[in-house]
């Protein structure tokens, strides 16, 4: 029997998922990442703690790095990217590159996994002049801070006193093209508020959104918690523009429950940027022929009922490669692909047996 | 940066001077309509008091401000409350603390259950404390306190509508030596103190003879229950009343603890207990008589063939789930022609006097355009009532009013369900004899 390896691309939340069930399921998975290590953007971007359960962010990732790492049937490369392929599945012929240079292996599935990118504020054409104000940040700079426990206001190095979120920071927005609700960024958001007012008792913490989008138990085990446990403040409006008075920055909109326009000193602005495919999803999608779907990530073929099967047969996706996807989602879907790459090449088996 | 105080920038959503209602957007011209400041302060001090906690949970879907009674006549309500504090408004010392009735009906639909009926009482104590009490309820809270009722009449004074009325009644205090009674009946201040609670409190007592129920009363020694002095914040007043009256419910052996009074059955039955520690059997009059209803029915003989609506009070309704008892006995009067009103049962529009409503007519005037139990009347005129039938002494008095005040004398009569009983029975003050 040939069994045939199954190549996993991207060493994130559903990478590792998937790369885990295809060597439960006693088939060959080989993980590549670019990155020196495996965790994928939840390392990368030095998040915190994950949302919605809180736990630190590498005590979770690395609960599920060690199911791959000593595991006889995962090969794992690092510092490699996926640069060719050839033929068809289940028989591929698929090109590796690393720093000693280039190799082929032949694998019979395909799971793409390479996730997401954070919006680019700066690109964005609402006025919050993230590259302008020292003190108008974003979810990941603020993650950032978390992680090393010291949150302060980027331009004095001083504890802030008020602090705001803005929603939707390149998400929903014709005007940049991202017609998409991000999904994660109203927990992440409410997630990091609650850390906030936990490290700093006495900073307001302020949240300026469209709708609070807090599906499942997200509602009152983050939002619920966040406004009722640590008392953040919820303001239904987003800011409009950003503009700088002396040494504060001050947010300017609407406080639309209010129907009042508002404008109010912040010591931290914190955009809530949204989720793009990433460069290596575009990459992959060149590679492996994978159409995309309206938005720019990797189209799946049976909407809401197969999300993990490509146009390209063998070939399946997971994670926020197929669109803007939390924890829970790359999990489900990684598993999900491993159980039909799996089936896949099973099936591929029997037919030469 | 804004060195202004919140209270200059604030803007008038609702405005009515002299009576006349000049709300509208124009009004903000006057004062700058930016929010310069999310100033938290009083939001912390109303979540820091016990009872205050759940005013901090509000995430704005507003179903409360559908069924607020206020926000009909004006804008108020707990969403609205929320928001103000979140912008820094002082609700310990401004007329937001005041409006509220608390009848409940934004507890019952608030899906993240922020409890008025804990937050008023508590924010009110803190104001009560700090002598930041309108006029007219300080005039009441003082009555109260000095007299036992919040008329500020004499104790002696609660039985003298008995005077000249040749129907017994066992007035307990004036025993030597008082034997136990089946009922003790509550009578309440507005049914001893006031004229037209008067003509209830005979009626009541036609009701009680006819059907041969043994019950006395607590007499000069009966004081004003104090539910509503809870309600605005008089804690210590409050617990005052419950010890004295709940006292005289021990001195007088009886089994059943009977009340005219929604408020009076709110208190005896949810909140003396915890300052008593003792549980009471208490009824509202209209469950007790609802008991006796065939023993009734072969007493009321006499047709009362008129159009009925019947007003929920909100501490009967609402408060404490009775929407059977009043429409049973209705129901049990021949003749009537009963109908409801669209806003009914649990959804019941407020007559304005709970919550201390009942001695803030100067203040709530002065913010809405017109008073609830006006809304409340119109709405018995619309469903085509010739008599709106009350089971609360707060409410004969209120809607009288408002009939006149709308232009509706002689279209609609305000009387208590017992009264139209003893009319039944062939008597009564205020409908005259067979």
């Amino acid at each position: 029997m040939p069994n045939l390896p199954i190549l996993v691309i991207g060493g994130g939340p559903a990478g590792l998922e998937a790369a885990r069930g295809i060597a439960d399921l006693g088939y060959n998975a080989i993980l590549v990442d670019k990155a020196e290590f495996l965790g994928g953007t939840p390392i990368s971007a030095d998040y915190a703690a994950i949302t919605p359960d809180m736990r630190n962010t590498e005590e979770a990732m690395n609960e599920m790095i060690e199911k791959v790492t000593d595991n006889p049937l995962v090969d794992i490369r690092l510092n490699t990217i996926v640069t060719a392929s050839e033929g068809e599945a289940p028989n591929l012929n698929v090109t590796l590159k690393n720093g000693k240079g280039d190799e082929t292996i032949n694998v019979g599935s395909i799971v793409v996994a390479t996730g997401f990118q954070h919006f680019d504020p700066g690109k964005e054409t609402q006025m919050y002049g993230y590259y302008e104000y020292d003190d108008v940040i974003t979810l990941v700079d603020a993650e950032r801070m978390l992680k090393a426990g010291d949150f302060v206001r980027p331009s004095t190095g001083e504890k802030p006193k008020q602090v705001c979120f803005i929603q939707c920071v390149g998400s929903r927005d014709r005007q940049i093209g991202n017609f998409w609700c991000s999904k994660v960024c109203c927990g992440i958001a409410t997630k990091e508020a609650i850390e906030i007012r936990h490290l700093l008792p006495d900073c307001r913490v302020f949240v300026f959104y469209i709708d609070m989008r807090m599906y499942g138990f997200w509602e009152d085990e983050l939002y619920w918690k966040a406004q009722e446990e640590y008392k953040v403040n919820f303001i239904r409006g987003i800011v409009t523009e950003i503009t700088q008075r002396g040494d504060t920055v001050v947010v300017k909109g609407e406080d639309t429950t209010m129907g009042r326009p508002m404008e109010v000193p912040m010591d931290v602005v914190i955009l809530s940027v949204g989720m793009e495919p990433s460069e290596g999803t575009k990459e992959m999608s060149k590679i492996f022929d994978i159409p995309l779907e309206s938005h720019g990530f990797i189209e799946t073929i049976g909407g809401a009922l197969n999300t993990v099967e490509t146009q390209v047969p063998g070939v399946f996706a997971a994670g926020a490669t197929t669109g803007p996807a939390d924890l829970e989602d790359s999990i489900s879907t990684g598993g999900s692909a491993a159980m039909k790459s799996c089936a896949f090449v099973r099936k591929a088996d029997l037919k030469l047996a | 940066m804004a060195d202004h105080k919140y209270e200059k920038w604030i803007e008038k959503d609702n405005v009515v001077i002299d009576g006349i209602d000049v709300s509208g957007e124009w009004n903000r011209m006057y004062e700058p309509r930016e929010i310069m400041e999310y100033d938290l302060t009083y939001m912390d001090k109303v979540t820091e008091l016990d009872g205050g906690e759940s005013m901090g949970w509000c995430y704005q879907c507003a179903q409360c401000i559908g069924v607020c009674p206020i926000d009909n006549v004006g804008s108020y309500g707990p969403r609205k409350i929320f928001r103000k504090l979140q912008t820094g408004l002082n609700l310990f010392e401004d007329k937001d603390l005041w409006l509220c009735t608390t009848c409940t009906n934004c507890v019952r639909v608030c899906p993240k259950e922020v409890d008025m009926i804990k937050i008023m009482p508590a924010v009110r104590e803190q104001a009560v404390l700090n002598g930041h009490v309108p006029d007219e309820l300080q005039d009441m809270l003082q009555n109260v306190a000095e007299y036992g009722n919040p008329m500020g009449e004499s104790a002696r004074k609660r039985v003298k509508w008995m005077k000249k009325f040749e129907e017994p009644v066992r007035d307990l205090s004036k025993e030597d030596n008082p034997q136990p009674v089946d009922v003790l009946w509550y009578v309440s201040d507005y049914f001893s103190y006031h004229n037209r609670g008067n003509d209830a409190a005979k009626a009541m007592v036609r009701v009680f003879n006819r059907l041969g129920i043994d019950y006395g009363i607590l007499g000069k020694e009966e004081k004003c229950d104090g539910d509503s002095q809870r309600l605005v914040g008089e804690t210590g007043l409050f617990e005052e009343l419950a010890e004295h009256n709940g006292a005289q419910f021990e001195k007088y052996e009886h089994n059943n603890l009977v009340v005219s009074d929604p408020h009076a059955y709110n208190a005896f039955k949810n909140f003396y207990p915890k300052v008593t520690k003792k549980e009471y059997n208490v009824q509202h009059y209209t469950q007790f008589l609802s008991e006796h209803v065939d023993a009734l029915q072969s007493l009321m003989k006499r047709p009362y063939p008129k159009k009925v609506t019947f007003h929920d009070p909100c501490y009967l309704g609402r408060h404490n789930g009775e929407y059977n008892a009043p429409r049973t006995l209705l129901n049990a009067i021949p003749g009537i022609e009963f109908m409801e009103m669209y806003r009914c049962k649990e959804q019941g529009y407020c007559c304005g006097g709970g919550g201390g409503g009942m001695w803030l007519d100067g203040l709530v005037a002065d913010h809405t355009s017109e008073r609830l139990s006006e809304n409340r009347v119109k709405e018995a005129i619309e469903v085509g009532a010739e008599v709106l039938a009350v089971c609360c002494p707060y409410e004969v008095s209120r809607f009288e009013d408002a009939v006149k005040s709308t232009n509706n004398d002689g279209k609609l009569q305000v009387l208590d369900i017992i009264e139209i009983m003893d009319y039944s029975m062939g008597n009564s003050d205020v409908l005259g004899d067979a």
